[in-house]
């Protein structure tokens, strides 16, 4: 098998040959081509590069596109910094939605005007022109409310939802018809799947009905896009308790990526039980743990989950978050040697 | 429903206009300030820190009710006669070097605050001399840090050692917490706590500081 078969027999719940691994390596692909972060971040050729560079180091069965959060919101006018050695996050001392008055300033923009959704478009482009035909491409993509909150700051978003609840709606019908149009572009390059970032569907953020009211119908329409030009929505939800059943009902996502044991279950175990002929699952190494953690200790727990969630497909190994980005690849390796090594269910 | 009920309801729901206004009524009325305070305003926000925990509050609902809190607490203060030698002891909160993500970090305050304590945020991005320097300068016992990110948690190892190496290890507890982080990690940088939520982080100075 190669990489899209393999992702593609796990994703319709047969099992692969083995199982399909891909521990999220973004930030730290740049030091594989030994370029800056900002550089990495913001231009496709030097990114491309990185992640092709390791996806045939360690044999990865996909290349998801994650830069960082801030791609979208950049565009939309949000000031952005680059430190040296982390990812972009948005300036908060200066959002682009100081009060209430300012949601007007959303307005819905064209992504081939945005020089980082433009760049990201063409990342796509070069990743399927070089790797689409053998492994998959996955686009990664804010969701509204994400974006929305690097334009006004979380704090400020939170306290919006009370005293304006209208404005933030406006916005949010503004990002998501640009974020449909962004995906339009992304899908024309050929890319596998679009991993749509829903970080607020989370207990450890807001109710489930709150996410259901501000998020949910708009991650629904975009979903239900990708679904329409027959390509597969992943959701990516590094939050504690994350709303499985709410996602699933508006998104009908072919993969879930996580970290934490969502808000409806008990164990791993259980999400197995529960979720795990609903849609795919792909998780759950914690990279905060890969930091001080020891090869013998990552072999073990890669085992464990393969252990747990792997039979019968439905499952990619991964981390549950990006991988450490100024870490070495040692840890990322050993996930892939065990991936490609231990295999329990091989008849 | 007594009127410190209602006010601490208020506070609970985030109603900030009525809640100053139950403020002003109530200091009108000739209600003592400290009742007003610890039965009103802070048992309303400790009932939603206490919700929090249990799953049925969530972050929005908690910064509604801190800002009726303190739009509650700000009236009083005009009512509040201080003691001329009265000296608090503050508890310095900051998000790490590296790190300018802020919520944990608020919500710890908050909830501190609910407690009755003194916080004095040191705010983000903030170095291991800044918080030597506070530590120093107000004779401090905690320090709560906070971070966000894989990449700025690495901070806390050198935070510590600035500490000894400044001669401060045994003055001051130092706590620590975060999305990214762990009990595991936090022995491994020498901190002497962690807490994975903000109430319950608040709970333990509470109970440390009574010490």
């Amino acid at each position: 098998m190669n990489s899209i078969d393999r992702m593609l027999a796990t994703i319709n719940h047969k099992q692969p040959d083995r199982t399909p691994v891909y521990p999220i390596v973004s930030g730290v692909t740049r030091f594989l081509n030994n370029s800056s972060y900002y550089y990495w971040a913001t231009d496709a050729l030097v990114c491309a590069d990185a992640l092709i560079k390791a996806q045939e180091l360690l044999d990865l069965d996909c290349i998801i596109t994650l830069t960082d959060l801030s791609v979208e919101a950049s565009d939309f006018g949000q000031k952005i910094v680059y430190p040296e050695n982390e990812a972009a996050y948005p300036d908060s001392s200066d959002h682009l939605l100081k009060s209430l008055d300012d949601y007007d300033l959303v307005q819905e923009i064209d992504p081939t005007s945005g020089k980082r959704m433009s760049e990201h478009i063409k990342l796509c482009d070069i990743l399927v022109q070089r790797k689409g035909s053998k492994v998959p491409i996955i686009a990664f993509v804010f969701g509204p409310l994400g974006i929305l909150s690097m334009l006004r700051g979380q704090s400020d978003l939170y306290l919006d939802l009370y005293d304006d609840p209208a404005s933030v709606h406006q916005a949010l019908e503004k990002i998501t018809n640009t974020l449909i149009r962004y995906c339009d572009l992304l899908l024309e390059t050929g890319i596998h799947a679009i991993m749509l970032d829903t970080l607020f569907a989370s207990q450890s953020i807001m109710s489930k009905e709150m996410w259901l009211e501000f998020e949910g119908p708009y991650v629904k329409r975009i979903a239900e896009f990708i679904h329409s030009k027959g390509r597969m929505v992943m959701i990516h939800n590094c939050g504690n308790g994350i709303y499985f059943d709410a996602q699933i009902e508006m998104m009908h996502p072919e993969v879930i990526s996580f970290l934490h044991i969502p808000a409806d279950c008990e164990s791993l175990e259980d999400i197995k039980d529960k979720y795990g002929s609903k849609t795919t699952l792909a998780g759950v190494i914690s990279p905060a743990w890969l930091v001080s953690a020891k090869t013998a200790d990552v072999e073990k727990e890669c085992k464990r989950l393969i252990d747990i969630f792997g039979k019968d497909g439905g499952f990619i190994l991964a981390t549950g978050c990006e991988y450490p980005a100024n870490m070495s690849l040692d840890h990322a390796k050993t996930i892939c040697q065990v991936a490609k090594t231990y295999n329990p269910y091989k008849k | 429903m007594s009127e410190l009920e209602i006010l601490s309801n208020l506070v609970e729901t985030g109603k900030s206009k009525e809640v100053v206004q139950k403020v002003q009524e109530l200091v009108d009325q000739g209600y003592d300030t400290n009742i007003i305070l610890n039965q009103g305003l802070l048992k309303g926000m400790n009932e939603i820190g206490l919700k929090w925990k249990a799953g049925k509050a969530f972050i929005p609902e908690v910064l509604i009710c801190a800002r009726a809190l303190n739009m509650g607490m700000d009236l009083l203060q005009e009512y509040i006669v201080t003691q001329p030698n009265q000296k608090e002891e503050g508890f310095f909160i900051g998000t790490v070097k590296g790190d300018k993500h802020d919520i944990g970090k608020n919500l710890v305050g908050m909830m501190l605050k609910s407690k009755g304590l003194k916080v004095v945020d040191l705010g983000t991005d903030v170095d291991a001399n800044a918080f030597i320097a506070a530590v120093k300068e107000h004779n401090a016992r905690f320090v709560c840090l906070s971070a966000l990110l894989t990449t700025t948690m690495l901070y806390f190892k050198q935070i510590v050692e600035d500490f000894k190496q400044a001669g401060l290890r045994e003055q001051v507890t130092i706590l620590c917490g975060g999305a990214p982080v762990s009990e595991e990690y936090s022995r491994e940088c020498g901190c002497d706590y962690y807490r994975n939520d903000a109430l319950a982080c608040a709970e333990l100075i509470a109970e440390l500081a009574k010490e």
